[in-house]
């Protein structure tokens, strides 16, 4: 058990020490969040809602990009470098190792979540009631299982350079025509359409729905669920294939 | 019985070529065995076997009587292997602290430091900003962070520079002192002269030899005694010596070579020859292993 904490620990602390992490999952979702408040905000009617909305879009964003991308490229990594294998011959686990990488990430993401909620209620003192802050909060960190499954997807890659460049770009893609950057709103209607069904839109909405006093609709729930179902079944297929070629 | 490693016709294939090829051994509680052979032997497949990594394509591995994939072998071995990176950014003690928490037992901090020879500065710092020999030393402090009773080490000094061969060794005489039981790969033949209470002499997928390094050495070169001759000798004559192997020239002395050097020496003396500067070669462990491989590759 004391194993157990000790790596779970010891991931959180490599995710903290990540550059990577620390730029794009903290620091650009900031930085994001007052460029589209502060400074392109002239022709916004309800500006409350607004920055309310756009800091739900941002910590959807982060927690979206540390699950596919710190997880998944660290994964790629421990295997080229031929830490994983290592691993197997202590007594730790694999169960327990993979555990405490999803462990360790969740806690990041709690962390994530409340540094980007503290930035947004400084910067514009956003203020929502208590359950909505404890509801948009706990649906972003529910709402990034399927994002974790993706990113373990993402980990069966080869080699280090696929793993990042295919998750970067799966990672904004997925922001983009989510609405994250901009409401989906905006965007012509067929690319709306498509939109619908993208996880990154459902994990979105859900944050959305809660902050203006609605629950998350049900369709949220069963697509992102459908993902999670779907990403945790290919990227265990795959696995099992790699380890039968040992 | 006391076999703590033991291997019944194990061969390993990859796409159909055989890089283990029916290996049967055993090792001994407290033994130190290297495991010799030139590269592509087979010798860190069969290793990779030992521990559980690599599943031989058929006969049976057990380490302490159980399958080596079980926790409780897991819990008493421990091993440095070849092509593994260090974990990043942890510093050396952090990692040393992490790999301490898996084991039932673990090995002193104090203790690690001694047997491996790291310093407190290198302890503060992170693991990928170590050089070469000092990541081979963070890679020993892991493999016996468990206290293990079983210790593999898959061609630990490459990469290490003298003064720390020399101390790593010194480690090893240590640790066997302590009743741990010591399985190392090399290429140095050197190392497992010194080092090894017995030699598995790999090729080719096979065992080709097996024993202490002197059996070994008297298997596979034969001795000679050597001297320089006062008188007209010639070769011919010193061949009908009923010991006599071979008998060659070379730099002004003449070469008698046999199984055993008293009686060659008895039999010269016995002729009453004129010679002088008589020496004994013993025939290296060197050109054991290179006439063994050698002749291999001819077949």
């Amino acid at each position: 058990m004391n194993a157990f904490i000790m790596q779970c620990k010891v991931e959180m602390i490599r995710i903290l020490r990540n550059p990577y992490f620390v730029f794009w999952s903290l620091f650009m979702p900031i930085a994001f969040y007052m460029v589209f408040t502060k400074i392109f905000n002239s022709d916004i009617q309800d500006k409350e809602m607004w920055q309310a909305h756009y800091l739900m879009s941002m910590t959807t964003f982060s927690v979206m990009g540390s699950a596919i991308m710190t997880l998944g490229i660290r994964l790629v990594e421990e295997r080229t470098q031929g830490w994983s294998m290592f691993m197997r011959i202590t007594p730790l686990s694999d169960h327990a190792y993979f555990a405490a990488k999803m462990i360790g990430q969740t806690v990041i993401h709690i962390f994530s979540i409340m540094i980007i909620f503290s930035a947004g209620a400084i910067v514009n003192g956003v203020s929502l009631s208590a359950s909505e802050w404890m509801l948009s909060g706990l649906w972003i960190l529910i709402g990034s299982l399927p994002f974790l499954a993706l990113g373990t997807l993402v980990g069966t890659m080869k080699k280090v350079d696929t793993a990042s460049g295919v998750s970067n770009v799966i990672y904004m893609l997925l922001a983009i025509s989510g609405g994250m950057w901009m409401p989906i709103e905006t965007f012509p209607t067929f690319i709306q359409k498509i939109a619908a069904w993208l996880p990154s839109y459902n994990f979105g909405n859900g944050a959305w729905e809660i902050i203006r006093g609605n629950s998350p609709e049900w369709m949220n729930f069963i697509i992102l669920f459908g993902y999670l179902v779907v990403f945790m079944l290919l990227s265990s297929y795959i696995r099992k294939k790699q380890e039968a070629t040992v | 019985m006391n076999a703590i490693v033991l291997l019944e016709d194990v061969t390993k294939a990859f796409k159909n070529k055989k890089a283990v090829d029916d290996v049967s051994f055993s090792i001994n509680k407290g033994e130190v065995v290297a495991i010799l052979g030139p590269n592509g032997a087979g010798k860190t497949t069969t290793i990779m076997m030992m521990l559980g990594l690599l599943k031989p394509t058929s006969g049976e591995i057990k380490l302490f009587n159980m399958d080596p994939k079980e926790k409780r072998v897991r819990e008493r071995i421990g091993a440095m292997l070849q092509e593994v990176s260090v974990i990043d950014a942890l510093k050396v003690i952090e990692i040393i602290q992490l790999f301490r928490s898996y084991y039932p037992n673990p090995m002193s901090v104090e203790e690690l430091i001694v047997c491996t020879g790291l310093s407190d500065a290198d302890l503060k710092k992170r693991a990928e900003k170590l050089s070469g020999g000092q990541k081979r030393r963070l890679g020993f402090a892991l493999a016996l962070a468990g206290d293990p009773e079983l210790v593999f080490l898959d061609e630990p000094t490459v990469g290490m520079d003298i003064t720390a061969r020399k101390q790593f060794w010194q480690t090893i005489s240590h640790l066997k002192e302590q009743g741990k039981t010591i399985i190392f790969t090399t290429h140095y033949l050197q190392e497992a002269d010194d080092v090894a209470d017995r030699i598995l002499l790999f090729h080719r997928g096979t065992i080709v030899e097996e024993g202490a390094p002197k059996e070994i050495k008297m298997k596979l070169s034969k001795q000679s005694v050597s001297f320089v001759s006062e008188e007209e000798l010639t070769i011919a004559e010193l061949a009908l010596l009923p010991n006599a192997s071979n008998v060659y020239q070379k730099d002004g002395r003449i070469y008698i070579v046999t199984d055993n050097t008293d009686k060659i020496l008895a039999e010269v003396f016995e002729k009453k020859y004129k010679i002088s500067s008589i020496q004994i070669e013993q025939g290296r462990l060197d050109e054991a292993f290179e006439q063994l491989t050698n002749n291999r590759e001819a077949i």
